[in-house]
């Protein structure tokens, strides 16, 4: 079950991105177009066996998971503009591109940027989880963690109001979904927690968190779709 | 609520022997599988009971009030009181008398709109509350006021329900299932042209606050309506 998410998310993701391609060459919402194609990189790049030939490629030092942290990073600052737009909601967009959204952001990169050089990478090892568990990567994890989730949290407010809302049920059903996805972002907080026999937890909840956000935003295509398709006749 | 299978199938033998569920539900629209889920459920919808009833050439009143939930329904039907049959009026129609009133040579004589219309649950309920109706419903019937207003709301209110808000209101038990299209107002035994003739009886000034207030919520309403659209064009916009 645990081995198949991350294919599975994968594969939905490319298949998203895959379904954008005929508006994006109309010129029709590009950026969601680049966002989905991006995240499908990002899932691709915590596979192992993708990440282990990029990073051969990069020195073998795990290079590549800072890169993957740091197009983690850009994907959810475009998500969150996006979504935050796209619900409404003014306070989200100011937390997330105003001044406090841009100084979590940098804050967050420099110091990814600082753990990663400072610790001993060497030994290509997907997740970092063939190093030796010290207190430098225990932060450099969390960090990863904690910009999406300070997204999600700027996010959440907003997409439920769309949930309680009396639009179409379709796009209800989306935003609930997407909802989910951003509160298992929220859940991942908490990684430092889980005792060590429930060590699947971590994956499965960062996996979850991405393929329903995923799907919430696949929803949300699709309803449009829908709706589009009925006016026409 | 609905009513329950068993006494369905007793209902439904009783008034058409020997007629198959299959022809049943050929010769009423409903649809055998819907039925057959709703049997199985033990909750027959009084919708399907109301359209079994049409195509048996039953009166759909008399049907529901065979069964004991709605005995209220039993007995000669209670007239509608003016305020009941105004509220049944499009608003549409009730600006049309305004002008007819205020002009001679607008037409005079123009059809009403069939019943239901877009907020007629609403405007009944306005009609026969007296302040506290909404109080006492919902202390009667366990529903919370919130659920009552969303009901009011989306222009819908499930059959046990307006016959126990009529209850409560101590109006004729059938006018919620008119309000709400479940039966029509000759099924329910409202006289033809009663709304007409209670919109004749209503005084001008009546007349015209009336229709205004009708206006100022139809407004309210598509408001709201407007202000939804917007925010799921916004992400249909953004995110789609």
């Amino acid at each position: 079950m645990t081995a198949a998410l991350p294919w599975l998310t994968l594969v939905v993701c490319v298949a998203l991105t895959a379904v954008r391609v005929p508006s994006a060459i109309r010129g029709q919402n590009r950026t969601m177009f680049f966002l989905f194609a991006l995240l499908s990189v990002d899932i691709l790049l915590s596979i192992r066996e993708p990440y282990l030939a990029l990073d051969a490629v990069l020195g073998g030092f795990n290079l590549a998971n800072l890169l993957l942290r740091f197009l983690l990073y850009g994907s959810f600052l475009l998500l969150g503009v996006r979504t935050a737009a796209a619900f409404g909601s003014s306070a989200g967009m100011r937390a997330i591109r105003g001044p406090v959204g841009m100084a979590v952001l940098a804050l967050v990169a420099v110091l990814t940027a600082w753990i990663f050089f400072s610790m001993d990478t060497r030994g290509s090892t997907a997740g970092l989880s063939g190093l030796p568990q010290t207190a430098s990567l225990e932060s450099y994890a969390a960090l990863g963690r904690l910009y999406p989730g300070y997204v999600a949290a700027c996010l959440l407010p907003g997409i439920w109001q769309a949930v309680r809302g009396s639009g179409p049920a379709l796009l209800r059903l989306a935003s609930g979904t997407l909802f989910l996805g951003f509160c298992l972002l929220l859940l991942s907080q908490g990684f430092p927690l889980v005792p060590e026999s429930a060590s699947w937890l971590r994956p499965a909840i960062n996996y979850s968190a991405a393929l329903a956000s995923a799907l919430g935003l696949g929803g949300i295509w699709l309803s449009k779709s829908l709706a589009r398709r009925r006016a026409r006749g | 609520m609905s009513l329950p299978s068993k006494a369905f199938q007793r209902w439904l033998h009783g008034v058409a022997p020997g007629v198959s569920t299959s022809d049943v539900c050929r010769a009423s629209g409903v649809k055998r599988t819907t039925l057959a889920q709703q049997m199985v459920r033990g909750k027959v919808a009084e919708s399907s009971l109301v359209r079994i009833s049409r195509a048996l050439e039953l009166n759909p009143v008399s049907a529901l009030a065979s069964f004991d939930s709605y005995a209220d329904l039993r007995g000669t039907p209670v007239a509608p009181t003016d305020a009941e049959l105004i509220s049944q009026i499009a608003a549409m129609d009730l600006l049309r008398a305004v002008i007819a009133r205020n002009d001679p040579g607008a037409p005079q004589r123009f059809e009403l709109v069939a019943v239901p219309h877009e907020t007629s649950v609403r405007s009944w309920v306005e009609a026969i509350d007296d302040g506290e109706l909404r109080h006492r419903v919902s202390h009667a019937t366990g529903i919370a006021p919130q659920n009552f207003s969303a009901h009011l709301t989306a222009n819908r209110m499930p059959p046990e329900l307006a016959v126990a808000t009529a209850r409560e209101a101590g109006v004729g038990p059938a006018g919620g299932l008119i309000a709400s299209g479940l039966v029509s107002e000759e099924e329910a035994g409202w006289p033809i042209g009663a709304r007409r003739a209670a919109l004749d009886r209503l005084g001008t000034a009546d007349l015209v606050s009336l229709a205004g207030d009708r206006l100022q919520a139809l407004g309210k309403s598509l408001h709201r309506q407007e202000h939804e659209k917007d925010r799921t064009e916004r992400i249909w916009e953004n995110l789609g």
